[in-house]
């Protein structure tokens, strides 16, 4: 075996054999990152969810402009023409008075005895504009909306609901919320894991000191405490992925039933593969940091 | 290997440890060490002896950088050891090996595992590392408590388990402070021989005691510090005493 290898097993082993010392503050430790990341974990799949609606909305996207009555042909081609030029406008379609009426009188179906009463055609011909990927967003489709709004001709322009404005504001309030609360936690969590290492570091100091006078190395030492930091935090992160899953289970019919009515349509997902490795990881990371912190300065040869 | 106060006739490539004009101050204004110069040779076997407080702590705490000197130069092994930086350290200490009085054994692991953890830290493979701990632990008459823990033993058998430690990353120098301080009189000489016994291997070995009968016995180079200070460096005779 190389000694590498031999060297990582002893860290593992020595990192094991602390974790078991210290069963208790090992247990309150993980809970602490379990909790944490349980409301951190909350947070990002209502976020994920939020933000799939709104991109899924994004996709069919797009602008209508209603044009006055009276233009000729050459005048309409040349509107759909300058339109088309507009930054952040991917495609634009004509559709002429009488194109309108065909679209109304197939989405209407059966109940056509309407229109047929009127003597003239009251639908106006419209530009349906499609937006760049890009500018699928409230942001963008300002920007767009406010070179468009204005040209000669154009009577009245609508682009999706109003309510998307606002709740992408709702969205980026949730991910603010999400970010301070969980920076909140995290820091909690940090000094949880700080503090169990110091723990750990003071009972074994006299190991410690033997380590050291037989020529164990700074990394030696300190190895075994980073290890026991991230077990820590990888085991609390499963732990809360775990609860998350459970308590997404649980709540999900009120989940349903409360999209259905916001948006009409839900398919609450719960995190993403991605997501649970982020959550992962960032326990561990968080367990590898706080034991580091508490780590420097305590060792002396 | 013997000599007198006449040391700067013998090789210098030979000695294993030099002190060139070493101070220590803990306080300002008091010396637990003052203007101390020595050489020790490859295999020799030195007593340090002098009544409490005289520095012989401190002394073999400088040689395997415990602590820094205030003033003067220490070479072990070959490196100088006043200008060492804290990442030099742990390889110094894999050549320089150290016995206490209170034995410092970890409880609450075997006498194998507190052995192996001398080989462990420089990454030999556990495989290699038993092999060698069952070797040293035979070399101290401990093979068969070898999975036994620290406590279950007799303060003279803990004694041959942390020489036993010290010895197993076969060290070019050991350092022994104490060593049958807090044990029995008819232990004493058992663990002293087998101190002895490195180095005559070619270990060298320095042995603080304040146990004069001890030095007498041995009759081997004996440096006597009072105040800090080296009062006689006697060749063979603890006669300065
Ligand atoms: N860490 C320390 N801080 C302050 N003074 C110390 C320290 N260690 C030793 N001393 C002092 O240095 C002197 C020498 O002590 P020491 O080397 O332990 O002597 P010995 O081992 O011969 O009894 C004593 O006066 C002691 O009080
Ligand atoms: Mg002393």
């Amino acid at each position: 075996m190389s000694r590498l290898a031999s060297q990582l097993r002893s860290f593992v082993r020595t990192a094991l054999r602390g974790l078991r010392a210290s069963p208790l503050t090992t247990a309150v430790s993980v809970a602490t990152i379990a909790i944490t990341l349980v409301l951190i974990g909350s947070f990002v799949v209502v976020v994920e969810n939020m933000q799939g609606m709104l991109e899924r909305f994004g996709e069919d996207l797009h602008v209508s402009l209603y044009l006055e009555d009276g233009l000729s042909d050459a005048e309409l081609e040349g509107l759909a023409e300058r339109v088309e030029t507009v930054e952040g406008v991917d495609a634009v379609e004509l559709v002429s008075k009488e194109q309108a009426l065909q679209r109304f009188e197939a989405g209407v179906g059966a109940r056509t005895g309407l229109l047929e009463a009127l003597e003239e055609n009251p639908l106006p011909a419209s530009l349906e504009v499609t937006l760049l990927a890009a500018r699928r967003t409230p942001e963008g489709l300002a920007v767009v909306i406010e070179s468009i709004d204005g040209l000669p001709g154009i009577a009245e322009v609508a682009y999706g609901q109003q309510w998307v404005e606002t709740y992408a504001r709702a969205v980026a309030l949730v991910r603010g919320a999400a970010f301070g609360l969980g920076a909140v936690l995290a820091l909690a969590a940090f000094l949880i894991v700080a503090n169990t290492i110091r723990l750990a570091v003071y009972a074994r100091s006299d190991e410690l000191e033997i380590v050291s006078l037989v020529g164990g190395s700074r990394t030696f030492v300190n190895a075994p405490f980073l290890l026991e930091g991230m077990i820590q935090g990888g085991a609390g992160a499963a732990l809360a992925l775990v609860i998350l899953y459970a308590l997404f289970r649980l709540l999900l019919p009120g989940f349903e039933a409360g999209l259905e009515l916001l948006v009409g349509y839900a398919e609450p997902a719960f995190l993403s593969p991605g997501g649970m490795l982020r959550i992962v990881l960032g326990g561990a990371a968080l367990g590898a940091v706080g034991s580091a912190a508490a780590l420097a300065g305590s060792w002396r040869p | 290997m013997r000599r007198g106060v006449q040391v700067a006739d013998r090789p210098s490539d030979e000695s294993l440890v030099r002190m060139y004009h070493v101070s220590k101050s803990y306080l300002a204004g008091s010396w637990a060490l003052r203007d101390v110069s020595l050489e020790i040779g490859k295999g020799e076997l030195v007593f340090l002896t002098g009544p409490s407080g005289a520095g012989k702590t401190t002394l073999l705490r400088l040689l395997f950088a415990a602590e820094r000197p205030s003033e003067g130069q220490i070479i072990v092994c070959g490196r100088n050891i006043a200008r060492l930086r804290e990442g030099a350290i742990p390889a110094l200490r894999r050549r320089v090996s150290v016995v206490f009085q209170d034995f410092k054994l970890l409880h609450r692991r075997t006498i194998e595992e507190n052995v192996a953890i001398a080989l462990e830290v420089v990454g030999t493979s556990p495989r290699a590392a038993r092999g060698r701990v069952f070797q040293v632990l035979k070399q101290v008459g401990l093979q068969h408590r070898r999975y036994h823990h620290p406590l279950s033993l007799s303060g003279g058998e803990q004694q041959r388990v942390a020489i036993a430690r010290a010895l197993v990353s076969e060290p070019e120098v050991l350092l022994a402070d104490e060593p049958t301080g807090s044990l029995d009189p008819d232990l004493t000489i058992e663990i002293m021989d087998l101190i002895a016994s490195a180095a005559a291997r070619g270990t060298t070995v320095i042995v603080a005691t304040h146990d004069v009968g001890l030095v007498q016995r041995y009759r081997k180079r004996t440096l006597h510090l009072e105040a800090g200070r080296v009062r006689t460096d006697a060749p063979d005779t603890g006669a300065s005493v």
